[in-house]
């Protein structure tokens, strides 16, 4: 799926098309590394924007204190980047962690407005309102895309590697412990601090290289678009559950619905106001229709009609469905 | 507006991005190039929804405005303008997509610009890259030309900072004994505003007036209570307020609160607007207000009563309730076809060329502009004199000389 | 000293404001353990109703208090009716973004209907103040914080005295034990979400007089709002009021004697020292699962 999401630049597809693929990767990036903290622990965070802000600042301010040119070097930044702020989201989870549930979300909000604060009153690191500038990338105009899209497509395939190593690890089930009871686990001898760390600065991660990625494409950063604790942070979380939350391509799946239409719909709706009142609109769809997600939506389809034919519960049930909390009730088989 | 034809072809496109992701290798149906006989179609992202909603309709109404004038003069070089408006929903992400579409998807002939310094670079960078001309009438920040980008061209007489230069030119004509002594600089922490009070407070401390108050105010700041308290305890001669729209209001309306009257109040933006200003703060309290503009509908500029009679016949209402946005864009327009009047030719690179060289008469007043597209003109001075705003320095355009000190609040 | 008492009236007064807008919130999480993200926008209805009435048919904004507020808890009423009603079965996590797309569609509404434009509302006592003691108390502020009083102790006296209140009680304690009890959840559940929005068309109405406001004003208003509730401590009036009261008081005096460009940010870092130590608010109660 990757190799075919890599060779997809050389289909033809004209540059508008593969920036638009570069946003849906970002969003892909942006859901699957929230899902580690959201889908897989149960925390849900809207702290992934503050994190995609310190990426795209990191990238920014490297460039205007080391002066690393404007060629492929930024790209060979971006990992570093990412375990920067995985490092540096490690105090700000002792902090959050302190809380969970629904006070949680509300630390991780706040975090994103704190962040925007120091971005706009610390100017002497910053540049306050008026942004920092980085240099546009000598690409030529036809290609110019194709290089940040696979610099995105490599930051997805980092992340999806990574979610798949944890589902399958004794630490994705350490995750989806905490999720299902975090007491009892706890009781049971699990230490849940390690998953809830590892999720958190992982999500960390894996935001702040995509907010690196975006902040050399669009090659200028401005505190309120960085730390956007509004569309962005919402937009992450959608993604996420339109797709299903907790399974390995759902946000994928989420992103690759979501941003082209949220992109063409901006760009065509435009000079008729409705386009607030349509995303909105998705999203009450999403959540009424489809709460469980695109990708869990049809896995159980798929199972129910496996059941009827087989008449073979248990087994498939474990092997077909993403996750523990997932796998549809007895209840739903006829 | 894109046309129905072009809209079935978006769709097959968007659904054809889906399926050429999972099935992958399907080509993407190319759209046709442009051809030079047809009409000059116009690509611009404007800001309905979202922060920098507030203008982006007013700039709307003066892009069209510009193109049913010059279509019903037979076009440009006998092509008519079609305009393409995209929302970009006040995000640079979206006016990205939005200018990469108008450039690379529909082929536009031309791209004007967004409204904000914050979506303007991003939006030119994207135009840069393929060589498209970026006339934009309305992000003047000076982060904005720092960017040094070749393709961009401002279409305002001034940058902010030398726009409210116009005020430091003024107090400085003043003889020594009238000038205030100490002045107080409160602004709104955004990319124009901010700037443009920094450059007077330099100026005027160079000159001798004492500093007694400079700070900055984030822009989600709803009570401006603490602010004035502090400006009105150092009790300065001048107030310098780098403000937007509503926070000046907010800082009009405190000092009325705490009865602090200042001999001169200069605000950098808000009482421009001769419709919101009064509604918002009284009109009874607007006397004595000084602040900046590059556009009045009152303004002797050569072409600007015929702009607003054309405005007025064209959406109704009144002269006064014409934003400066409209009249902003609609100078992007002029120079345009003042390009091709001057050249015979109308294509991005003749309009780059034309543009940074020589000078042109628009409704905002004449532009010329730098290497980078800054604006070397100033703005003009106006008072709130009797409820009226009136333009009152330079003398040369002045409709009434300042009256000075500022009157106490009623 | 003058300029930190001058300051400290302000922020009091504002801070009265702010809890009024919280309470509605404190309410709905009470009784149905949702974070209402649309309570932002409620206040801004709140204040476009109070605009239109004034402009249109000149009816004081304090008056238009009797308008807006039964008409958003008539908004509240049939939102949670047909849009949180049916996803009450996740509707610890789908209530977040359900909310969430309440605020923007009526964002967007708004917008429809008004345009993007700041407004502001102007009375002819809009800019008056009194002074007391050498100290200007505006009147606007004034007035708002005492009908925002007003307003909350009529909120303990439903609370505390009604039967209605009772059963908010009861579902907020334990919703299964309340339902064995006879307690119709469902429409207790409606009740309160209706009541948070009719608490904000109150406020929205002052909020409209004391500041100016757009459709897109709601976000910052929510991050307020929610910051307030945290450290308050979820889920208590009381917390809610003083967390109101911390956080316009830290501004005003942080805003007059330092910087305003930092006046927010003593607030958060108080948050998190209060996180820290007490990690269910300053006047919370640890609950299992919640905090």
């Amino acid at each position: 799926m990757i190799a075919l999401l890599a060779l997809f630049p050389f289909s033809g597809a004209e540059s508008w098309i593969v920036n638009i693929g570069i946003f849906t990767l970002m969003y892909a990036v942006l859901g699957s590394a929230w899902n580690l903290i959201g889908g897989y622990t149960g925390y849900v965070s809207l702290g992934s924007v503050a994190f995609f802000g310190l990426g795209a600042y990191g990238l920014a301010l490297t460039f205007q204190h080391i002066g690393i040119g404007n060629g492929f070097l930024p790209f060979a930044l971006v990992p570093l980047i990412g375990i920067a702020v995985a490092i540096i989201s490690l105090p700000i989870g002792w902090i959050a962690f302190r809380t969970r549930g629904l006070p949680f979300i509300i630390v991780t909000i706040s975090l994103v407005i704190i962040l925007q604060y120091m971005a706009l009153n610390l100017t002497d690191v910053t540049g306050g309102a008026p942004g920092l500038q980085v240099p546009q990338a000598p690409f030529p105009p036809g290609t110019y895309e194709e290089y940040f899209y696979w610099a995105m497509l490599v930051v997805f395939a980092v992340t999806l590697l990574a979610c798949a190593y944890v589902r399958r690890s004794r630490l994705g089930l350490m995750m989806f412990a905490v999720r299902e009871d975090e007491d009892k686990a706890r009781g049971l001898g699990v230490a849940t601090s390690v998953p809830k760390y590892a999720a958190f600065a992982g999500c960390a991660a894996f935001s702040a290289m995509a907010g690196a990625v975006w902040a050399y494409y669009l090659s200028t950063v401005y505190p309120q678009f960085a730390f956007d604790g509004e569309f962005l942070a919402m937009g992450i979380i959608l993604v996420a559950y339109l797709g299903g939350i907790g399974t390995l391509w759902g946000p994928f799946v989420g992103a690759l619905i979501l941003t082209p239409a949220q992109q063409y719909f901006a760009y065509s709706l435009g000079g008729s106001q409705l386009y607030l009142i349509a995303y909105a609109a998705v999203f009450i769809v999403v959540m009424l229709f489809l709460p469980r997600g695109v990708m869990t939506t049809f896995a159980d389809r798929a199972l129910r009609r496996s059941r009827r034919r087989k008449q073979v519960v248990e087994e498939l049930a474990t092997a077909e469905s993403e996750s523990p909390r997932d796998a549809p009730s007895p209840v739903v088989a006829r | 507006m894109l046309s129905t034809g072009m809209r079935l072809r978006s769709w097959t496109l968007a659904i054809g991005l889906c399926v050429g992701v999972a099935a992958c290798g399907t080509p993407a149906p190319t759209s046709s190039s442009s051809t030079t006989k047809g009409p000059l179609t116009i690509g611009i992202s404007v800001s309905l929804t979202g922060d920098f909603s507030n203008t982006g309709k007013a700039a709307q109404l003066g892009y069209q405005l510009w193109a049913s004038q010059i279509n019903a003069k037979g076009g440009i070089l006998g092509r008519q303008v079609q305009l393409s408006f995209a929302d970009d929903a006040s995000s640079p992400t979206q006016v990205v997509t939005n200018y990469q579409n108008f450039i690379s998807r529909d082929k536009v002939d031309l791209v004007f610009g967004p409204y904000s310094s914050l979506l303007t670079l991003a939006a030119a960078k994207v135009a840069n890259r393929y060589g498209y001309a970026f006339v934009e009438g309305a992000g003047n920040g000076p982060s904005v030309f720092a960017a040094h980008l070749p393709n961009l061209i401002d279409a305002g007489p001034a940058t902010a900072i030398n726009g409210a230069q116009v005020w430091g030119d003024y107090i400085l004509s003043l003889p020594a004994d009238q000038r205030p002594k100490t002045a107080a600089y409160p602004s709104l922490d955004d990319p124009f505003s901010q700037p443009a009070a920094a450059a007077l407070q330099a100026r005027f401390e160079a000159a001798g007036i004492k500093t007694v108050y400079s700070q900055t105010y984030p822009a989600e700041t709803t009570s401006l209570g603490g602010v004035i308290a502090k400006v009105a305890s150092a009790n300065p001669d001048m107030v310098v307020s780098g403000s937007q729209d509503a926070d000046g209001w907010a800082q009009v309306q405190a000092m009325i609160q705490q009865k602090f009257n200042p001999k001169f109040l200069f605000m950098t933006n808000g009482p421009e607007n001769p419709v919101d200003f009064p509604k918002n703060v009284g009109a009874q309290n607007t006397q004595g207000i000084f602040t900046s503009d590059v556009w009045t509908y009152s303004a002797p500029i050569p072409g600007n009563s015929a702009f607003v009679q054309a405005y007025i016949a064209k959406y109704g209402g009144t002269a006064s309730q014409i934003d400066s946005t409209s009249a902003q864009t609609y100078a992007v327009g002029q120079l345009i076809e003042a390009v091709a009047a001057k050249t015979g030719k109308i294509d991005n690179q003749t309009i780059i060329s034309t543009l940074h060289q020589g000078s042109y008469q628009t409704v905002v007043g004449i532009v010329s502009v730098d290497q980078y597209g800054a604006p070397k003109g100033s703005q003009f001075l106006e008072e709130w004199i009797g409820g009226k705003l009136t333009i009152v320095y330079p003398p040369s355009i002045a409709e009434q000389a300042p009256v000075i000190p500022k009157p106490t609040w009623p | 000293m003058h300029l930190l008492v001058q300051a400290i009236i302000l922020g009091v007064l504002t801070g009265g404001l702010y809890a009024l807008m919280t309470s509605g919130l404190t309410l709905t999480f009470g009784t149905m353990r949702i974070i209402n993200m649309a309570q932002g926008v409620f206040v801004v209805c709140g204040a476009y109703i109070a605009f239109t009435l004034f402009n249109y048919l000149h009816i004081d904004p304090f008056l238009s208090i009797l308008v807006s507020t039964p008409l958003l808890f008539a908004i509240g009423f049939t939102l949670q009716t047909f849009l949180l009603k049916p996803i009450r079965h996740d509707a610890h996590r789908l209530s977040l973004l359900m909310t969430w797309a309440m605020a923007i569609g009526l964002e967007g509404i708004l917008s429809f209907i008004f345009g993007t434009d700041f407004r502001g509302i102007l009375t002819t006592y809009q800019n008056s103040s009194w002074t007391i003691a050498g100290y200007e108390i505006p009147v606007v502020r004034a007035l708002a914080f005492a009908l925002s009083v007003a307003i909350l102790v009529g909120m303990y006296l439903l609370l505390t005295r009604t039967k209605f209140g009772r059963s908010v009680r009861a579902v907020s304690q334990r919703e299964s034990a309340a339902k064995l009890l006879g307690v119709n959840t469902d429409r207790t559940a409606a009740l309160a979400f209706g009541l948070g929005a009719a608490t904000a068309g109150a406020a929205g109405a002052m909020f409209g007089l004391v500041s100016s406001f757009d459709p897109a004003s709601h976000y910052d208003l929510i991050g307020r709002l929610l910051a307030i509730c945290v450290i308050g401590g979820l889920g208590s009036n009381a917390g809610a009021i003083a967390g109101a009261v911390i956080l316009a008081l830290s501004e005003s005096v942080v805003q007059a004697e330092f910087s305003p460009a930092w006046s927010s940010v003593p607030f958060y870092v108080l948050l998190i020292i209060v996180l820290i130590a007490r990690p269910q608010g300053l006047f919370g109660v640890r609950t299992r699962g919640a905090i």
